[in-house]
């Protein structure tokens, strides 16, 4: 029985990285008592996978990961009993049953939702700057070292609130090769619209990362992972 | 900087402004806090919220416990003393205990800068503000964190410029029978297993505050709980060559001499049955389940051995009960029967069986940390290996027989072969073997000792047929530079110095030039600062003090490791190192430590020297008593 859950990871827990959350969800798992299949071969580990990995430091309501279960089980009473044995600040919104032929969550999700808040800085400007240029490239570390990218081509959309000027929604592409750090782009569109952060004064912005939601595209529409959900 | 308030004092002023205050005094700037949380590395050592982590509801009349370790998270985390402690106070409604690690230096440095002081991972709050900050004594080279961590708490460093708004500074641990080097900085040591004078301690405290009296009140009453030793209350006179002269009470309410408390029922004593489960990867991250205290082998160079004894087992049943519910509360995957010798847990065999087949169904395994070469049987190692594999370490200490008479550690080379050569047929392919470099009476031939049992190992491997082994064999052999430390046989003898020390290495180096087999060894300038700090005395206590004020922390971390700073603060002290690392102790000298009793008696200690450098062994104290001592702590000890 394959299970996909939606769960959230909310501020007190927000500096785990994904290693972190992986072994927290498998020790949840455990102290649930929830069934989970276990893989074959020589080093047995529990079959379950992630979506996008979470920054570390961004708090989100739309985390999703699938598992699955070597006997089957009701989802509300999977759901109360994973709620109960994960650490405060990780809740299950939602688990549903989906088709054991569907590929892996990674392999879907296309777009990643950020809300960005922060003070004293005028997004109109940061927005601007970042209309107007054409090619932003920046160096980029990753496992192999560090690579240049150039950030509009990882941006799907950047746009201020309409009610609040001080909230930033931001979308970001998520492919196969991963996708850039909401965090990189912020920095880079601050610089650009000259407001630099002064690093002596670190209170300067307090400025905070929320992840609203992973999106798959399905038929000419934006749809979340719960919409895969088996009839 | 002054001794005083440290630079935190003055720049919390500075930011007083943006403090919230509640009932317990005034909180942390925590959005502050969180800036500086996004620009440091693994920021979720300073992030708490894990889970099994106690939270309460706080009072004015809470007793504020701060159980501080002076490392990192992820080493302090992996301590099972702070597992119990912790636990156990939060068992009382009228305490909270929190914990507080040492911060990583890109951290402490962002705390400075921003006018963040030390705080509790659980409430966040300033360690100033706390009743009681506890320092867990586990090696001597976190002595300058202590201060560090003072220091950024903005707590007086030195305990006679404590005023009555201060917490009480609180140390124990094994490194706190011989507190003398940290006299000067704390108010209270703690000798001895915790776990009832924690309780007795408070009690006296709960009364104490509500009484206004002084913190002298306080001291003299703590003074008078036994285990309880508070070095302001001893005045220490010295000869005109260093050497101590007289310890002597200065106040009526300390004791001439004071003894360790010891855990008289294992099964009736406390412990917890739930542990936090951390986020991030630490040391030792799995449930440690405690089979006993203490040790009858009587390894001469071993301090655990003799400061922790009479040995006290915990039961089978109580042990097998205690697993059942920290699996459920924790989720670990792995177990680890952790002791100081764990393979002479007298029910062994069963209890391993039994863990077996209560747990093979949900994948834990089990892992013993102290394995003796001569209690590790085939069957043993095939059970263990149903659920996982984990690394085969050994610890023969020396090379030849002659020296592990000389340690009085009964191990034969015949233990050695039949251990690796069962653990080879049964699938291992990897063998660790440990051993110490400058122990008492060494000689080259004791080395060659060393480099002759890797390739006997390597030859055992080879005995086996080729289709039955594992491929892949390495041999990892690691030299430690011994130290001599307190209340053990060893006390009195010189450690070698630094150059015959890497001289030794060397050595090594060459002759363990063996396909298969890799040597690992370190530079002895840590063990020379160790040996120093474990026999000191409390004129070390300036030294420390400039040595943190030369920048020294972290010492025990080879990156932070400052030799020059240390060097340069023995000078400005005007103390020499050699003094207490490589002197030779006469019988009848005052050592800086003789007030501390451990139950074992210095007679006791002697008269094992002896028998060492005459090569004569003494047997395990379940055959034979040897007479240490212990039983005057208590009837019917052991």
């Amino acid at each position: 029985m394959r299970i996909l859950v939606e769960y959230t990871r909310e501020e007190r827990v927000k500096y785990i990285s994904h290693l972190d959350l992986m072994r927290c969800m498998q020790r949840g798992i455990r102290r649930a008592g929830i069934p989970i299949a276990f893989s074959k071969g020589f080093n047995p580990h529990p079959v379950m996978a992630f979506a996008s990995a979470l920054p570390v430091g961004v708090t989100s309501e739309g985390e999703y990961m699938d598992i699955e279960l070597s006997q089957p089980m009701s989802l509300p009473v999977f759901k109360e009993l994973l709620n109960h044995a994960l650490p405060k600040g990780i809740t299950v919104r939602e688990a549903v049953v989906t088709d054991e032929k569907t590929p892996s969550l990674m392999s879907l999700i296309q777009r990643a939702d950020y809300e960005v808040t922060a003070e004293k800085i005028d997004w109109r400007k940061a927005c601007a700057a970042y209309a107007y240029t054409s090619e932003i490239w920046v160096d980029k570390k990753g496992k192999k070292g560090i690579t240049t990218i150039n950030l509009k081509e990882g941006v799907e959309d950047i746009r201020i609130d309409e009610e609040n000027p001080a909230l930033l929604h931001l979308s970001m592409k998520v492919g196969s090769k991963g996708s850039v750090k909401p965090e990189l782009v912020i920095n880079e569109i601050l610089k650009l619209s000259g407001q630099t952060p002064n690093p002596e004064d670190l209170s300067a912005f307090r400025l905070s990362i929320h992840r609203t939601g992973l999106y798959l595209f399905q038929e000419g529409e934006w749809i979340t992972p719960m919409a895969l959900k088996k009839d | 900087m002054s001794h005083g308030r440290g630079i935190i004092g003055s720049v919390l002023l500075a930011h007083k402004t943006k403090d919230e205050t509640f009932e317990g005094g005034t909180l942390l700037d925590k959005l502050l806090l969180d800036q500086i949380m996004g620009q440091v590395t693994k920021p979720v050592r300073y992030m708490g919220n894990e889970y099994n982590m106690v939270e309460k509801d706080i009072s004015e009349f809470s007793i504020r416990f701060a159980f501080a370790f002076p490392d990192v998270y992820e080493v302090g985390m992996s301590h099972l003393g702070m597992k119990i402690l912790y636990h156990l106070i939060n068992e009382r409604s009228d305490a909270y205990c929190e914990r507080v690690f040492a911060p990583w230096v890109d951290m402490e440095e962002k705390m400075r800068e921003a006018g963040i002081p030390l705080f509790s991972l659980e409430t966040k709050t300033p360690v100033s503000q706390f009743d009681f900050v506890g320092f867990t004594l586990q090696y001597e080279m976190s002595y300058t964190n202590i201060l560090n961590m003072l220091d950024l708490a903005g707590i007086p460093l030195l305990a006679k410029d404590r005023e009555e708004e201060d917490p009480f500074i609180l140390v124990g641990g094994p490194c706190a029978y011989n507190a003398e080097p940290l006299a000067d900085f704390v108010d209270l040591v703690a000798l001895g297993e915790g776990e009832e004078l924690i309780g007795e301690l408070l009690d006296l405290y709960r009364g104490w505050k509500q009484s206004g009296h002084s913190r002298r009140v306080f001291l003299e009453k703590a003074a008078k709980i036994p285990g309880v030793y508070v070095p302001g209350f001893y005045d220490i006179t010295y000869l005109e060559d260093g050497q101590v002269a007289s310890v002597q009470p200065n106040n009526e309410s300390a004791p001439k001499r004071v003894a360790k408390r010891i855990v008289r029922d294992m099964d009736q004593v406390f412990y917890p049955d739930r542990m936090i489960v951390p986020f991030m990867d630490i040391v030792h991250d799995r449930i440690m389940l405690e089979l006993f205290r203490g040790c009858t082998r009587g390894c001469r160079f071993c301090q655990a051995g003799m400061i922790y004894r009479p040995i006290r087992e915990r039961n089978m049943d109580k042990l097998l009960e205690l697993a059942e519910r920290l699996v459920k509360s924790t989720g670990y995957e792995e177990i680890s029967l952790s002791s100081l010798s764990s393979s002479d847990y007298s029910q062994l065999e069963d209890l391993v069986k039994q863990l077996m087949k209560r747990f093979e169904h949900n994948r834990v395994a089990l892992s013993l940390p102290s394995l003796r070469l001569d209690s590790f049987e085939k069957e043993f190692i095939e059970e263990m290996q149903k659920v996982r594999k984990t690394g085969l370490t050994f610890a023969p200490e020396a090379g030849t027989q002659r020296m592990r008479d000389v340690i009085n550690k009964g191990v034969t080379e015949e233990d050695l072969v039949s251990t690796v050569s069962n653990a080879f047929a049964s699938g291992w392919n990897g063998i660790k073997l440990y051993f110490m470099i400058g122990l008492p009476t060494e000689t080259e031939e004791d080395l060659q000792g060393i480099t002759d049992m890797a390739r006997l190992v390597k030859d055992c491997y080879y005995q086996i047929e080729k289709e039955k082994r594992q491929k892949g064999l390495k041999i990892t052999v690691s030299t430690s530079s011994f130290v001599p430390k307190p209340f053990t046989p060893f006390q009195w003898v010189p450690q070698d110095t630094m150059e015959q020390l890497r001289e030794k290495q060397q050595l090594l180096r060459g002759a363990l030039r063996i396909k298969n087999v890799v040597y690992n060894w370190q530079d002895p300038e840590v063990s020379y600062l160790e040996a120093v700090f474990a026999r000191g005395d409390r004129r070390l206590g300036n030294v420390l003090l400039s040595a943190w004020k030369n920048g020294a922390r972290f010492d025990g971390w080879s990156e932070h490791f400052n030799m020059d700073a240390w060097m340069k603060a023995f000078e400005e002290n005007n103390l020499a190192p050699e003094f207490y690392a490589h002197r030779r102790r006469e019988k009848d000298e005052v050592l800086p430590w003789d007030h501390i009793d451990t139950g074992v008696t210095k007679a006791f200690l002697w008269n094992q020297w002896q028998m060492a450098l005459k090569g004569e062994t003494t047997p395990d104290c379940r055959m034979d008593c040897a007479g240490c001592g212990i039983t005057r702590l208590g009837e019917g000890l052991c």
